[in-house]
């Protein structure tokens, strides 16, 4: 027998159906309001990278996030946030296996699922599913149960059996079936400890609504600043061309592509009687004098 | 959850080309920036993609260009191996589906419900390799020539099954000797592994001693490889909790014998300091004394 698992950490090659972004946003570090989260279709927004030997081939890993300048345009800070996709679905049985009745599971109905992911239950797609639980009772605060979550480790479609228990009372369980809208998934952990076989782990309940995950990538978030300045822009300042026009004081910093970067008034402060010189004054042009063009100043 | 800070500057987004066409004389004979104009991008980033006279860029179909701030990221997955499946019956889905769905996969699909158990096959793999002419002897008759060499005769089933297995050979020359070991008696010909082993080509190799080894070239075609009838079924698939973490169920044998290795530099001296006569030697350890 051997035991002990094996694991390794591969580059994810999802598709961007299990795939859902939020992002919030927020002026400064200090900002105060709480954060509100805005999701994004990462159809528009997330393009996986192909692979350059097979172009109908993902890379695998490599992902583009193209976020547009529409939404993401403004100084400060955005959290974006990278997860997998997550389907709400009600429990509709906790029960057995008729021919295995240790084996216990929570049973799906299909038909509940939105079309577009219902290929997901089929038998066996749900492996490695993960399934987060809502109270039952609602709206006494936070509605879901927190840090307890199980993993789905085999869905199979599944019927109901009634089994007669005697003294008129009767159980249900499940055979496998094709024919079945059920989805039957067995989770872990799901066994009773060994020294208090009543303690069995809690799995759900009927008509329980739940959170069920992909685990085909690990989530991650992003925050980006989006700043006005950085070392290239500063760069402008001390290496870019400059010019000033000596009739009008207008200052004149050009980007490395001789466009106009910034204008600036200069000129003097003065005493109003005495003509004396008090401050020479650099102030920011936000109107743009066009007539600085550097090429054409130059082209002489 | 894995957090990756980036900063990007909007000043690379940010418009600063004044085309020519968005300029104008003022009352004065000013030249200005005719602001209405709608090529006049100018400390703004723009939706759409624009060029240096303002107008907008356009893709391969003539759609205007979504701007956009791009950042690569890398998403991984850590996956763990859970252990071994556990099959089940079941009932399958009615009416059977006649033809694969478009692009069946039974990866993606699973075990897609009605699916019978032929979607799974896959097309017959023709395997063909060199080795050693080791399974020559295995289908030599019991006769030698007056050399002492053996003497294979076609036709003649040496399998310990001949009533279904075929092992034998079925032709020979003086260059090469063609066989089959493990075919269908009643398909000879489509069933099995067939070896051709060539008499006056020899091949060399060397053992794991460095030793010199020579024997006749042989070639071998197998042409059932794949998934078909004989080693193809259809299951449900469960998890039970006993068996996570287990490759394969585990075997109980009525001997067991545990060899403590050599964990401990001194376990050989141990074992030693237990053997006091030559008799301990046959009795220590139940027999199973390995030093």
């Amino acid at each position: 027998m051997a035991t002990g698992n094996y694991g390794t950490i591969r580059p994810a090659d999802v598709s961007v159906e299990d795939v859902e972004i939020f992002y919030s946003y927020t002026p400064s570090r200090e900002s105060i309001t709480s954060v509100e989260l805005i999701s994004l279709d990462p159809a528009q927004v997330l393009i996986p990278a192909a692979n350059p030997n097979n172009v109908t081939e993902i890379f695998g890993g490599l992902y583009t996030l193209k976020l547009p300048t529409s939404v993401f345009g403004t100084k400060g800070y955005y959290s974006i946030i990278i997860r997998p996709k997550q389907i709400r679905v009600t429990i509709q049985d906790c029960a057995v296996l008729i021919d295995n009745q240790d084996v216990k599971g929570i049973v799906f109905d299909i038909n509940q699922i939105p079309l577009e992911l219902q290929n997901r239950f089929e038998n066996g797609n749900l492996v490695g599913y993960r399934v987060e639980y809502i109270k039952e009772q609602t709206g006494t605060g936070q509605d879901k149960i927190q840090n307890l979550f199980r993993i789905i480790t085999s869905n199979n479609r599944a019927l109901p059996i009634t089994q007669n228990q005697g003294n008129s009372n009767a159980s249900q369980a499940y055979t496998f079936n094709d024919n079945s809208t059920s989805v039957f998934c067995t989770v872990t952990p799901a066994s009773a400890p060994s020294f208090k076989p009543n303690a069995t782990p809690f799995i759900g309940n009927p008509q329980q609504e739940v959170i069920i995950t992909n685990t085909f990538f690990n989530p991650v978030m992003m925050e980006i600043e989006m700043v006005e300045f950085d070392e290239e822009t500063l760069a402008y300042a001390l290496f870019s061309n400059q010019t000033k026009s000596l009739e009008d004081g207008i200052y004149t910093i050009y980007n490395f592509g001789n466009e106009i970067y910034r204008q600036y008034n200069l000129y003097e402060v003065k005493d109003q009687f005495s003509g004396k010189p008090l401050f020479e004054v650099r102030e920011q042009k936000f109107t743009i004098d066009p007539t600085k063009d550097f090429d054409d100043i130059t082209n002489f | 959850m894995e957090i990756i800070r980036k900063k990007r500057n909007l000043e690379n987004y940010t418009i600063r080309s004044i085309p020519k066409s968005v300029l104008k004389k003022d009352s004065n004979g000013k030249t200005i920036i005719d602001e209405s104009n709608p090529n006049y991008y100018y400390g703004k980033i723009p939706v759409y993609k624009v060029d240096k006279e303002g107008n907008f860029r356009l893709d391969s179909f003539g759609q205007k260009i979504l701007n956009t701030i791009n950042i690569d990221i890398f998403l991984k997955q850590d996956i763990d191996d859970m252990g071994l499946f556990s099959d089940q019956q079941f009932i399958p889905k009615t009416p059977i589906l006649l033809s694969e769905p478009e692009g069946f996969n039974s990866f993606e699909y699973g075990r897609l419900a009605g699916a019978p158990v032929n979607f799974y096959y896959s097309n017959v793999a023709t395997i063909t390799g060199t080795t050693d002419d080791g399974l020559l002897k295995q289908v030599k008759s019991y006769r030698k020539d007056l050399s002492g060499n053996d003497i294979y005769v076609p036709n003649l089933n040496v399998s310990y099954d001949p009533k279904n297995i075929f092992n034998g050979v079925l032709s020979e020359n003086q260059d090469e000797t063609l066989y089959k070991i493990g075919a269908n008696v009643s398909d000879i010909q489509n069933t099995g592994v067939s070896f051709k082993t060539y008499k006056n080509i020899f091949q060399k190799t060397f053992d794991e001693y460095g030793k010199e080894l020579t024997f006749n070239k042989t070639e071998f075609t197998a042409s059932n490889g794949g998934w078909n009838q004989y080693n193809t079924s259809l299951s449900a698939n469960i998890k039970k909790e006993e068996y996570l973490g287990i490759v394969f169920k585990p075997e109980v044998k009525s001997v067991v014998f545990i060899n403590r290795g050599i964990a401990d530099i001194f376990e050989r001296h141990s074992l030693l300091s237990e053997i006091k006569t030559t008799n301990d030697i046959d009795t220590n350890r139940g027999g199973f004394i390995r030093i």
